[in-house]
């Protein structure tokens, strides 16, 4: 399949007065038509800033230093800020984490949503209501058409989250980007929004980034897998290679970390590094257990070790920069 | 609780509020040694019956009966609109209230409408402009502006502009219109010195409030529909920003009221009801002085009402509760 979204070697750094954060620092991947593709990796990995960074929203101290982002053969990075303003939320839609502080309270959630229509289509007032109204029933909003005019702060999480998504899919976007969208949500819902995606994007054949720390989720929806971790990619391949095939000893510890029928749970030890003040060489080999002398003093280099499986460690061939 | 029940309640409240302020005025007033008479006396020549002539005055101004039938007369004269007898003018304070209040509003109104719109036009451009040279340099004018009190600059101004260099005159002439060119130039300074701390405090809750809510995942979003970033700024940012601000310029009105607008009309010599009322102290006319204390706490409540009910209709969740 073809690939619609490329991001190819993303250094995204935020200049701080501590350092320079390198929140992502040289990433690559493709997202082809109709993928779900998911990004894993724990908090301050870099998943959201890859997100915003796809957007161009990303905010002062932060930039992105390097790296093409191509969308349909146009390099996001190259263009104007009204030419972004296009594709944002037309061509890239993006849904947030936390649906309570992702909605104007001031406004009514209809209003909301025939913005996201508005701001990329010139249509007349009654068009634009029907159509907000027709996407909130698309998202399972019962009695859109009343609700149409009600505040966000009359709704539940899992409906804010619906609205949300809602918004984000008014212009058909190519492409969507989910950042950690259950992760404030109650158990249940979460299985209803998560079900909701993939319902869409049955539905419309979309392109979807899903970001998520919940390995559970992964192996339930994605297409392929990008693990990543203090603002690289550890490994990345088809969900089958990452979940029944894991090679990182990172991936390998995070899919030990899943509660399972057979064996216990087995935290990885110690934390994510400071990203300010990173180690030498590979980013994990503090946390390691088969961390080798190499790993200490060089960076490993992404290699393909079979079709599409692409990792990141000295454990797998002569890997080095 | 619906809108009207909450409306009713409030106005319960002030009505409440405005009774217990009357009463403790009414009598910290009373409590003072001096009578009506004591004035008029001082200027009696030999050879009258002082205390038969105090008597008199007593008795026909109701002085001399019990403090309580004196209350109840007063309340029953205020629900009238009988604000009570100037001894010091002889003639009723609700004409000499009459006569002087348009010279408070005048001043009062002009100082808060150059206060209100270029307090938020420079909070707005500082925000926009945060931590450059042009934030810093309003960031320091607005704190001069806080701390210097206002009849320090009134006397500053009109010795510089009208003293030194002589562009303004120092008195304003009620023999003319009021809104005459002439005394529309003569109120110039005392519109400067009245609004300048207002101004610079409104910029800087603007410019905090603004700031506080560029940094709200709802303005994300925004920004993530393709909204471009001037109505982001306008609709989403500058919108939600200015709920706290209105609260505090209508608390403000009664801090213009009795601080401000009283003090810069005995500078600049208007005949206001700051005019009046130090005119009245000085020659023990408490009528007068307690009509002025009454009218500063019912426009303060009248003010809190309106800001609380503003409040409630611009932010739908107090809206709704």
């Amino acid at each position: 399949m073809e690939s619609i979204l490329s991001v190819e070697n993303l250094k995204t750094y935020f200049f701080t007065k501590k350092g320079t954060v390198k929140a992502v620092d040289d990433i690559s991947f493709d997202l082809r038509k109709g993928e779900l593709l998911c990004i894993v990796g724990e908090s301050g990995s870099g998943k959201t800033v890859t997100a915003l960074s796809i957007l161009r929203l990303i905010e002062s101290p932060g930039k992105i230093i390097d790296g093409r982002i191509i969308l349909n053969g146009r390099d996001l990075p190259g263009l104007s800020p009204g030419q972004m303003q296009d594709v944002r939320g037309n061509k890239i839609a993006m849904v947030f984490q936390d649906p309570h502080s992702s909605l104007n309270p001031i406004f009514t959630i209809g209003y909301q949503v025939d913005e996201a229509i508005t701001a990329h289509k010139s249509v007349n007032e009654n068009e634009t209501t029907s159509k907000s109204i027709e996407l909130l029933e698309l998202v399972g909003i019962p009695m859109a058409k009343e609700r149409y005019h009600d505040y966000s702060h009359q709704f539940s999480g899992g409906m804010k989250q619906r609205v949300v998504i809602a918004m984000a899919l008014a212009c058909h976007p190519e492409v969507l980007i989910a950042d950690e969208p259950t992760t404030a949500l109650d158990l249940t819902v979460q299985a209803q929004i998560l079900d909701l995606f993939l319902e869409l994007r049955n539905k419309f054949f979309m392109s979807i980034i899903y970001i998520t720390h919940d390995l559970a989720v992964v192996s339930e929806i994605a297409d392929s897998i990008v693990v990543m971790y203090a603002g690289r990619i550890v490994e990345k391949g088809s969900r089958e290679d990452i979940m029944s095939n894991p090679l990182h000893p990172y991936t390998k510890g995070l899919i030990r970390c899943l509660p399972s029928d057979h064996g216990e749970i087995v935290p990885i030890p110690g934390t994510i590094p400071n990203l300010i003040n990173l180690p030498q060489g590979c980013v994990f080999h503090p946390r390691c257990i088969h961390s080798m002398e190499i790993c200490r003093k060089k960076r490993p280099s992404l290699n393909m070790v079979k079709e599409a499986h692409y990792v990141s460690c000295f454990l797998y061939g002569d890997n080095h920069e | 609780m619906s809108m009207k029940s909450y409306i009713a309640k409030r106005l319960l409240h002030t009505i409440l509020i405005a009774w217990g302020v009357m009463t403790a005025a009414f009598f910290l007033m009373r409590i003072g040694p001096h009578s009506p008479a004591d004035k008029y006396l001082a200027t009696l020549g030999a050879g009258h019956n002082v205390s038969q002539v105090a008597a008199a005055i007593e008795s026909r101004y109701g002085v001399d009966r019990p403090l309580y039938e004196q209350y109840f007369t007063y309340i029953t004269s205020l629900l009238h609109g009988d604000w009570g007898w100037s001894f010091s003018t002889s003639m009723p304070v609700s004409d000499l209230i009459r006569t002087h209040w348009v010279y408070s509003f005048q001043l009062i109104l002009l100082s808060s409408i150059v206060a209100i719109l270029l307090g938020i036009t420079i909070g707005i451009f500082s925000a926009a402009r945060k931590n450059t040279t042009a934030d810093h340099i309003t960031t320091f004018f607005s704190f001069a502006g806080i701390s210097i009190p206002n009849f320090w600059l009134g006397m500053m101004l009109i010795l510089i502009f009208s003293v030194k260099l002589g562009w303004f005159k120092t008195y304003y002439d009620t023999g003319l219109p009021m809104f005459s060119l002439s005394n529309l130039y003569a109120l110039i300074l005392p519109v400067m010195t009245l609004a300048t701390g207002m101004m610079a405090g409104y910029s800087r809750y603007v410019r905090s409030s603004m700031l506080e809510n560029m940094n709200k995942d709802y303005v994300r979003t925004a920004r993530a529909k393709g909204l471009p970033e001037s109505i982001v700024l306008r609709r989403h940012v500058f919108r939600n920003a200015l709920l706290p601000v209105v609260t505090i310029i209508m608390l403000d009105m009664s801090g213009i009221f009795f601080g401000g607008a009283y003090i810069t009309e005995v500078i600049f010599g208007i005949p206001g009801l700051g005019w009046m009322s130090l005119k009245a102290v000085f020659s023990d006319d408490y009528s007068v002085v307690l009509a002025v204390t009454l009218i500063g706490a019912f426009v303060t409540l009248f003010f809190n009402l309106v800001a609380d009910i503003a409040y409630t209709y611009l932010d739908p969740r107090i809206r709704y509760e």
